[in-house]
């Protein structure tokens, strides 16, 4: 494309001191590529992808400096730029990614790394030349057109790359992660692994980086594992645009090439202008400039990007086999906040077919009871057994895989995602999201397909979830819940905010879904009409304790429920 | 469409790149790259101070060759990573003919590949640990094996001093003059009782201090970095009460002066103090004062030097005739400077044998001269390089 | 002993350090990384003393005054608007403090320069000889910090401000002036930056980045310590300790990246920190 035209010429435009500053310019764009992928795609706000390119230099500079300039030292140095940034890249992730983690502390982390990195490299004496840096050592003999084309060439390959990663569903993935990873969670997702491994990943391609500016500049200096440097890799995504990956591409090339060629006072003015445009930008375009120029290509603009695109197409696709029993155990659960105790003793069973609804008074527990259900570390005391298998203590993606599939009071859906790439994602623990290739075929379960086509969804495929309304958002979370094939559905108040006709559709799907389906569904409902149509068996919970478990007309027409109801009864 | 996103600021960057080299007429140019921020920056504008009079003054006596002298100053940041951008910028976007500059080492080391790629001259005036060798450098300061001797000597017979305290910046030259020191001190059957050092940067030496005074040295040697780190250690040497004996190995006038009190006592050897009693120092100061007035930076051991080697490439280039770079280093090793410090010619092995003052400080910030050592050898530095 | 000396001046020239970031991060819930470059105004404010000559101990005052000024303009300027978005506000606070420190050079110039302190000398203490600034400062740490818990407990504005801390949208329904609450404790937090700049330049020296180290280091403090004075100067012991320890019997070096690493530990054990939450 044009860029490789770019980097074909411009030996040859250019003069030596340009093309000296370019290559350097490439090979950190080349890590700013891999901050906007995870600050501008996945919202993970890092300052230390410095620090892994500063090991990979490091790594290079030590093997020439103490090894020697081999074949085979070439070889170990390039492994290690790829290895040992990879192993932080481990060790920074899992102290950064963890169930409950905060962006916050994973931000601290990330600052805190580049410090001890930059700290690590000082304490090396001469071994690691400590504030001298390692100079002189042995490297590749290249004229400086060769390093341009190469490095050149290389940071369009990685932008070929990232930009296909980025479109592909993998990519959604991320996207989701960020928007709402407790969905995420309660759809089998494990996104803590997720974005540890990204980040080993990354780390590997910017420690790659390094190995590369070790070899072209000759020298390695402890700045450039450190943290100024990673916050100014920040300041670069940020102004090109983050989210964009060619925005950051450029503006990192640009603005790098822009500080080198200033001399005398200059810089000083032009850090205090690049200073006063990144506040700007981050008080009030978060988008940064590139997408202002990019609304001219559509090419760069994901939202018209998606417009013009067709909508995939749905199939039906199931992987489970069509009949299994479905068993909930819930013993003796209890659970207590301190001297508070929200649910006491509660035992119940619930198979496959049983259309389950839990009634009962505000404050009697009943979204206290699901959360038991459906995440093994709620629960003070009990046991809970989700077919089969007990939950003691496995988060909520664990539990999910055992095919509990939960549906929030507030509709839990990817806000940025479009209709259909929110069921793709639903569906990731059944069918992995491909890192390759764009999201071109749907494949949902029958139930899930079902509701999709019965609430009208299908019309609206391309539609960002945003932009749904209330109704439809209900929809598309059920239909998100069901695409994982799930056993057992949880649903909070499911009925909450809708018009009648909507109730009424999915009333019938739920029904559809115990009967046909052979799934055992569970509802919070306030209802107690919609609770008397639909339901197979009422469970009512008051102050905590369940006082009523039978079927509808049993426990509907009782006059514990009345008295309940009316505040006059005390369990 | 990116093509035309990217070429256009390449053509515009490309633009501003030949701009310069259009206009002006034809002076030989000096790129000075210097520590205007960091550790050196404290000193580092004494160096230009002294470029600045020397190519005046070679200018109003016509110049070089019928050409005139110009200055390219670019700011170093006194460290590595600073350093290959400023001397990216003097070799090839300045195109300099000659770097004639006052430098860390660190900063030295990570400009001499550039300075091989470019084929540029390169007079290193800083005086540093040693042994830096390239094809394209002359060295006009002091190395170890003439600064160190004098101090250790002194400790060891006026103050009777067996137990030594090292103390420096972690780099190339806190760690290599300290190497030759501790070498030179076990030679005289002295002893040292600790070695610690901070990075270049750093500003804390409360735990480096608390052993120094636990550890029952009976003297201080330090080589920190030239500037900021000198002035926050001594502080904190003083305000925690350390009166030992104390050699600074990195120091010179000009800091020594700003520091006040706090300097007072200290033990410096040096080839350059502002008292050295001949006519050309006397000159040479008188035309500094009158140039620069209130504004002057005491002239000192880091930035007479700088003076010294533009008149030695001003000779240089006259005896081989131009500013060809193979002409000028053969020729560098032959010329010789009369300048404040005395009769000075980089015969050595690319180093120069030079006249040390061993001197202390007084209360004032002056240097009193203790001894006189006349044409020390700088000893065996490059030789490898003929 | 001069050990454990070291130790106490320490944590004193941290709690100092860190005490303005706490004010802002317990109140307006961000942090503000602009922290750093304050420190440095206040830093440039005793150099200012210096040049003209005037006593050092002036210095103080005009370091705090400076501070707030600015704070006055950020908090209209940045923070305001970044109120819902703190991983934002973070960057927009390091890209003014970028701002800050281009300025201060610009005006200043680049290069390391030197403040006079107003107490200088040694003092016989506990049978040892010791700096009597360090030990000043030490004091003067522990002034300004029961200072501010009497101010937090006493005033109405401390009162208001517990009240933010702990559920703010409950204290703007009860009529308290929210807005003008975080504009004054922005305020009071960048004056108290450029105080401890001030404080601590005759320990050292003066150049346009200074104050970065510090803010890391601050700012782990912080995010252990939580919203209390108490906590911080726990933390600031604690950690501040260790980093002396590891310094004098290790080494330097690893003794400078103490403080974060401990702190980044710590995190991960107990979200909460040292504070009570």
């Amino acid at each position: 494309m044009g860029g490789a035209l770019v980097v074909a010429a411009g030996p040859f435009i250019l003069d030596t001191y340009s093309v000296t500053i370019l290559i350097r310019g490439f090979l950190y764009a080349l890590v700013a590529l891999t901050v906007d992928i995870l600050w501008g795609y996945t919202g993970i706000l890092t300052f230390g992808q410095a620090a892994y390119f500063g090991i990979g230099a490091y790594a290079a500079a030590l093997i020439f400096t103490h090894v020697g300039f081999e074949p085979a030292t070439i070889l170990l140095a390039v492994g290690l730029a790829l290895a040992i940034p990879a192993l932080a890249g481990l060790v920074v992730g899992w102290l950064s990614f963890y169930p409950g983690s905060t962006p916050l502390y994973a931000s601290v982390i990330s600052l805190a790394f580049p410090i001890v990195v930059t700290q690590v490299i000082f304490s090396g004496g001469t071994f690691s030349g400590s504030s001298s840096g390692l100079v002189g050592y042995e490297v590749f003999d290249l004229s400086i057109e060769a390093w341009f084309w190469i490095v050149g060439a290389v940071l369009l390959l990685a932008a070929g790359a990232a930009y296909t990663f980025v479109k592909s569903e993998m990519a959604l993935l991320l996207v989701a992660i960020r928007d709402n990873e407790t969905r995420c969670a309660y759809l089998g997702i494990d996104a803590p692994r997720v974005k540890i491994l990204l980040t080993v990943a990354l780390a590997a391609v910017a420690g790659f980086a390094g190995f590369g500016y070790a070899n072209f500049s000759g020298v390695v200096a402890p700045e450039i594992a450190g943290f100024v440097f990673g916050t100014v890799l920040v300041i670069y995504v940020a102004l090109g645009g983050r989210g964009t990956l060619i925005g950051p591409l450029i503006g990192t090339v640009l603005i790098d090439a822009a500080s080198s060629y200033l001399s005398g006072d200059l810089p000083y003015i032009w850090q205090l202008i690049v200073g006063l445009v990144f506040i700007v930008v981050i008080v009030a375009l978060p988008k940064g400039f590139t997408p202002l120029l990019g609304r001219l290509w559509y090419a760069f603009s994901g939202q018209h990007d998606r417009q013009r695109r067709a909508a995939p197409a749905l199939e039906s696709q199931s992987m489970q086999p069509a009949l299994t029993t479905a068993t909930l155990e819930i013993v003796g659960v209890s659970k207590s906040f301190g001297s508070l105790k929200v649910l006491e003793d509660i035992t119940l069973s619930i198979v496959d077919g049983e259309l389950v609804s839990l009634v009962g008074p505000n404050g009697a527990g009943k979204t206290t009871l699901m959360r038991c259900i459906s995440d093994g570390r709620e629960r003070s005391s009990g046991t809970v057994r989700v077919n089969g298998q007990d939950i003691e203590g496995l988060p909520p993606n664990r539990v999910a895989r055992f095919g509990l599939g939960r549906k929030f009071q507030t509709a839990g859906v990817f806000e940025s995602l479009t209709v259909a790439e929110c069921l793709r994602i639903a569906g990731t623990l059944r069918d992995k999201p491909s890192p390759r290739h764009p999201l071109h075929v749907l494949r949902l379960p029958e139930a899930a397909r079902a509701v999709v086509e019965t609430t009208g969804l299908v019309d609206s495929l391309l539609r960002q979830a945003r932009l749904l309304s209330h109704g439809q958002k209900q929809a598309l979370e059920l239909a998100m819940v069901l695409a994982l094939e799930p056993k057992i559905v949880l649903l909070d108040e499911p009925t909450a905010g809708l018009t009648s006709l909507e109730r009424r559709q999915i009333g019938d799907i739920l029904k559809e879904l115990a009967s046909r389906h052979r799934l055992a569904v569970i509802l919070v409902e306030h209802d107690l009409d919609f609770v008397r149509e639909i339901s197979s068996r009422v469970v009512v919970l008051h102050q905590g304790r369940i006082v009523l478990d039978g079927a509808v007309e049993e426990v509907v027409g009782s006059k514990l429920i009345r008295d309940i109801y009316a505040g006059s009864g005390h369990g | 469409m990116h093509r035309d996103l990217l070429i256009a600021p390449m053509v515009v960057l490309f633009g501003l790149g030949s701009v310069g080299a259009a206009v002006g007429e034809n002076p030989i140019k000096i790129g000075v790259p210097v520590g205007l921020s960091g550790a050196n920056s404290v000193v580092a504008p004494s160096v230009v101070q002294s470029a600045e009079l020397a190519v005046e003054e070679i200018n109003k006596a016509g110049g070089v060759l019928g050409r005139n002298l110009a200055l390219e100053v670019a700011d170093d940041g006194s460290g590595a990573a600073g350093a290959q951008k400023a001397f990216d910028s003097l070799v090839f976007q300045k195109k300099v003919d000659v770097l004639i500059s006052m430098e860390t080492s660190a900063a030295r080391n990570a400009g001499l590949p550039i300075v091989q790629r470019g084929k540029t001259p390169f007079i290193y005036t800083s005086f540093y640990e040693g042994r830096s060798c390239n094809p394209y450098m002359y060295v006009n300061a002091w190395v170890p094996e003439q600064q160190v001797p004098p101090i250790v000597d002194q400790f060891m017979a006026a103050n009777n001093a067996k137990s030594f305290f090292l103390i420096g910046s972690d780099y190339a030259f806190g760690r290599g003059m300290l190497q030759f020191t501790r070498a030179y001190i076990e030679k005289k059957g002295g002893k040292v009782v600790g070695e610690e050092y901070l990075p270049m940067d750093g500003t804390d030496w409360t735990p480096i201090i608390s052993k120094l005074r636990a550890s029952g040295a009976d003297a201080l040697i330090t080589s920190t970095a030239g500037g900021a780190p000198n002035v926050t250690l001594t502080k904190q040497l003083r305000a925690a009460g350390v009166t030992m004996p104390y050699g600074n190995l990195a120091v010179d006038e000009g800091t020594a002066k700003s520091m006040g009190g706090d300097a007072a006592g200290i033990f410096i050897s040096a080839s350059y103090v502002t008292s050295i009693d001949a006519p050309a120092n006397v000159k040479f100061l008188a035309a500094m004062k009158a140039k620069f007035g209130g504004e002057l930076k005491t002239p000192n051991d880091l930035s007479v030097p700088e003076y010294e080697a533009v008149y030695a490439y001003k000779a240089a280039v006259e005896k081989a005739g131009s500013t060809k770079v193979d002409g000028v280093i053969k020729s560098l090793a032959d010329v010789t400077v009369d300048g404040p410090r005395g009769a000075i010619k980089m015969n050595k092995e690319r180093h120069a044998p030079l006249t040390m003052y061993l001197g202390q400080v007084e209360a004032d910030g002056s240097v009193k001269v203790i001894k006189a050592f006349k044409d020390v050898d700088p000893g065996d530095q490059c030789p490898n390089l003929k | 002993m001069s050990l454990l000396l070291d130790v106490v001046t320490t944590a004193g020239v941290l709690f100092a350090v860190a005490m303005g970031l706490l004010v802002v991060f317990g109140v307006l819930k961000i942090i503000n990384f602009a922290h750093g470059a304050l420190l440095t105004l206040g830093a440039y404010a005793a150099l200012v003393t210096t040049k003209l000559g005037i006593s050092a101990w002036l210095a103080w005052p005009l370091a705090f005054v400076s501070g707030g000024a600015l704070g006055l303009v950020v908090e209209r300027l940045i923070v305001r608007p970044l109120y819902a978005r703190p991983l934002d506000a973070i960057l927009a606070t390091w890209g003014l403090g970028i701002v800050i420190s281009q300025v201060i050079t610009l005006c200043f110039g680049r290069e390391v320069q030197f403040a006079r302190s107003p107490l200088s000398g040694t003092i016989a203490i506990l049978g040892d000889t010791y700096s009597v600034y360090r030990l000043a400062l030490l004091g003067v740490s522990v002034a300004l910090g029961l200072l501010f818990a009497a101010l937090i407990e006493g005033t109405r504005l401390g009162l208001s401000a517990r009240a933010v801390i702990m559920n703010e949208d409950l204290a703007r329904g009860l009529g308290i002036d929210t807005q003008r609450v975080r504009l004054l404790t922005f305020m009071i937090g960048c004056g108290l930056a450029a105080l401890a700049g001030a404080l601590i330049t005759p320990l050292s020296s003066v150049d346009p980045n200074m104050g970065v180290p510090w803010l890391i280091n601050a700012f782990m403090l912080v995010m252990v310590a939580g919203a209390s004075f108490l906590s911080l100067a726990l933390a600031s012991l604690i950690l501040g300790g260790a980093q002396v320890i590891v310094s004098t019997f290790v080494s330097p070096i690893l003794g400078g990246m103490t403080i974060v690493l401990l702190a980044a530990v710590v995190l991960r054990l107990r979200p909460a920190g040292f504070g009570r939450d």
